[in-house]
């Protein structure tokens, strides 16, 4: 039974603890706390750049800043606050329901442009980025908001398609994408697994976080092992449990 | 909390603000309490619980086997230590007994002459509790999942129930039959409540997904239809109009009746503005839900930001239902927790699992004071933990 018990009425309860718990323990990992925008700013920093040739733009996961912002119903609330300013886009990535991409707005203009110069889409794609990027900040877009409101023709949703702006989702209805993203993925989600299986091949299936930090990443984690263990916390996929010794990451038992 | 006393004797503060801080602080303090049992009298798994709204003295329980039980909470001896008997019970051997596995009990709102009981055998049955024999049985063509009948109603005596079928039936308990179906879904029911705030509005959770509130005084059909996403169709094409990813498990409203909690297979907990339909998008996170059936869960009651106690595989996860934080997760069952009611006169939890077990979980909040007298100490002591051996040096 968890000993931490939250006060939710704070001075007022007095309540009587049995064993004083301090505030949730600073490591390597937890250092930050507050607000969603810092926890993508570190989130970013940890993607690696080099890995891509700097095609792509940083993508930090929503699962990822759960981990660094404890409370999950402000951290929502506080990207959906970012979004609607425009200080940053979601993307669905394509292999889960909940799994959302952030990115910042600018780092994604700039990639885009970048990949899509001197291509015969450029044109396309630059009044795609300056009038419907900043009007628009959901995670998907129709075809009537297209035509009608943006003037958006067939032949130049065919050039966003094909510059990787777009992604086909249904008859009518297309994702924001980014262009390159599926080495991303492809990594993204073999390395999910690879950390995963070294929780699970760990004796009684628990690793403490900073040994496992410390370890070598196998060849399958390409984005660094730090990247996916935060993933692996605020997806819930392991249980973050505080010990005398640090963090332990163990796995759940259903 | 003297604090609070002398506030309250000077004026100060509100009473009900010293009720309501000191019931959150027991709420804060559950755990499982050596000198709190319940009678094992169930086989199998206990799959529904229910306390009566009127004294909070007796609980029913319905079981996997059939089997219904009564329970009186009320601690009428002088120690400590107590188990919870079962004052009666319609066993295997009773005439009228189910066949099959009880799945929901409930008793009669307004008073604990009549609960009514339904279960696997396609049969809702109303009992009278003092000769425990059958009032009255409804009949359906498919199995029933859950029931519920209005905690406020006074102008009529609606049971709504939930079937294998797409359509809810409302039974009438003065006439004796069904007097209305509402159509709207498309899978099975899995979970049907009132509102405890007005009498006329129904919800009703199914296996396609959709949680549907209904006004029964409409002959047209649902009022809303909640939608996980509010209308944007931002979300995936697929979620459209639908209240959770999978199957929707359970329904539970808060005790004023303006939000509706849901859990779903998509191992979600929703909260619902119950007026508007609206998602309030407060994320609980992962609240693991393998049910195949409905899950019961509950809210309590008269806290100052009430809590959700949710079964989460065999443990009990609680949250705060307005701000979606994680509380404590209270482990003490074997298997997995199927259900549990609150008692909210002395903050007190009861689940029932499939390990045939019912656990009483009891705010604890101060250690007994050591008695000056050996004497009565070991009185107090329960005989399963009394000693067997002298401490003589003698022999025997």
């Amino acid at each position: 039974m968890s000993q931490k018990r939250h006060r939710l009425v704070p001075q007022t309860l007095g309540l009587k603890r049995r064993r004083e718990r301090g505030p949730v323990d600073a490591d390597a990992l937890r250092g930050e706390s507050g607000s969603a925008r810092a926890a993508v700013a570190e989130l970013v920093r940890l993607f690696p750049r080099g890995l891509f040739e700097d095609a792509l733009p940083p993508i930090a996961l929503r699962s990822q800043v759960y981990s660094l912002v404890p409370d999950r119903t402000a951290a929502d609330r506080q990207l959906k606050e970012l979004q609607e300013q425009g200080e940053i886009r979601v993307i669905q990535l394509g292999f889960d329901l909940d799994a959302h991409g952030i990115i910042f707005t600018e780092d994604y203009t700039t990639r885009v442009l970048k990949a899509c110069d001197g291509r015969p889409c450029a044109g396309a794609v630059q009044r795609f980025l300056a009038s419907v990027l900043p009007a628009c900040g959901d995670l998907s877009f129709q075809q009537d908001q297209m035509t009608q409101t943006f003037g958006f023709r067939d032949s130049e949703i065919t050039h966003l398609v094909n510059a990787g702006v777009l992604t086909v989702r249904d008859v009518g209805s297309w994702w924001l994408a980014v262009p390159g993203a599926g080495r991303f993925i492809k990594y993204f989600v073999k390395g999910r697994q690879a950390v995963l299986g070294m929780v699970r091949k760990a004796k009684y299936r628990e690793v403490l976080l900073s040994e496992l930090l410390g370890r070598r990443a196998p060849a399958a984690v390409r984005l660094g092992l730090a990247y996916h263990v935060h993933d692996l916390i605020g997806a819930q996929l392991v249980d973050c449990i505080s010990t005398t010794s640090g963090t332990v990451l163990r796995l759940p038992e259903t | 909390m003297l604090g609070f006393l002398s506030a309250r004797q000077a004026g100060l503060e509100d009473p009900r603000r010293f009720r309501r801080a000191e019931s959150t602080r027991r709420v804060l303090g559950l755990e499982l309490n050596k000198d709190r049992d319940v009678e094992r009298i169930h086989s199998s798994g206990v799959n529904t619980l229910d306390i009566e709204p009127v004294e909070r003295r007796y609980m029913l329980s319905g079981g996997s086997d059939g089997v219904i039980v009564l329970y009186d909470l009320e601690n009428s001896s002088r120690q400590p230590y107590y188990t919870c008997k079962a004052v009666c019970s319609v066993g295997r051997n009773h005439p009228d007994v189910h066949k099959y596995s009880v799945e929901t009990v409930q008793w009669y709102p307004h008073d604990t002459g009549m609960f009514t009981s339904s279960s696997f055998d396609k049969t809702l049955k109303v009992w009278d509790t003092n000769t425990l024999q059958t009032a009255d049985v409804f009949n359906f063509e498919e199995t029933v999942y859950s029931h519920h009948m209005s905690p406020v109603a006074t102008k009529h005596c609606l049971v709504a129930v939930g079937t294998r079928g797409p359509k809810v039936q409302l039974c009438d308990l003065k006439s004796g039959s069904c007097s209305h179906i509402l159509q709207g879904h498309k899978q099975e029911i899995l979970a049907v409540s009132w509102s405890p705030r007005y009498d006329h509005i129904l919800a009703t959770a199914s296996a396609d997904s959709r949680v549907k509130l209904w006004d029964v005084r409409r002959a047209s059909g649902c009022l809303i239809t909640l939608d996980q996403n509010n209308g944007e169709k931002s979300q995936a094409a697929e979620s459209a109009n639908t209240a959770h990813n999978g199957k929707v498990n359970g329904l539970c409203f808060t005790s004023d009746g303006l939000h509706l909690l849901t859990v779903g297979t998509d191992n979600r907990m929703r909260l619902w503005n119950s007026s508007s339909g609206e998602n309030t998008l407060v994320n609980y996170g992962k609240v693991c839900n393998n049910s195949k059936k409905g899950l019961k869960f509950t809210v309590s009651c008269g806290c100052s930001s009430e809590f959700v106690f949710v079964p989460y595989g065999s443990t009990i996860a609680v949250y705060t239902v307005y701000s979606g934080e994680q509380i404590t997760m209270l482990k003490g069952h074997y298997k997995s927790v199927d259900c549990c009611v609150f008692q909210s006169n002395f903050q007190e939890l009861y689940s029932g699992s499939r390990d045939c077990n019912i656990l009483a979980w009891v705010p604890s909040l101060y250690e007994p004071l050591p008695e000056e007298d050996e004497t009565k100490t070991k009185s107090r002591l329960n005989p399963a933990f009394e000693d067997a051996w002298s401490s003589s040096d003698e022999e025997g």
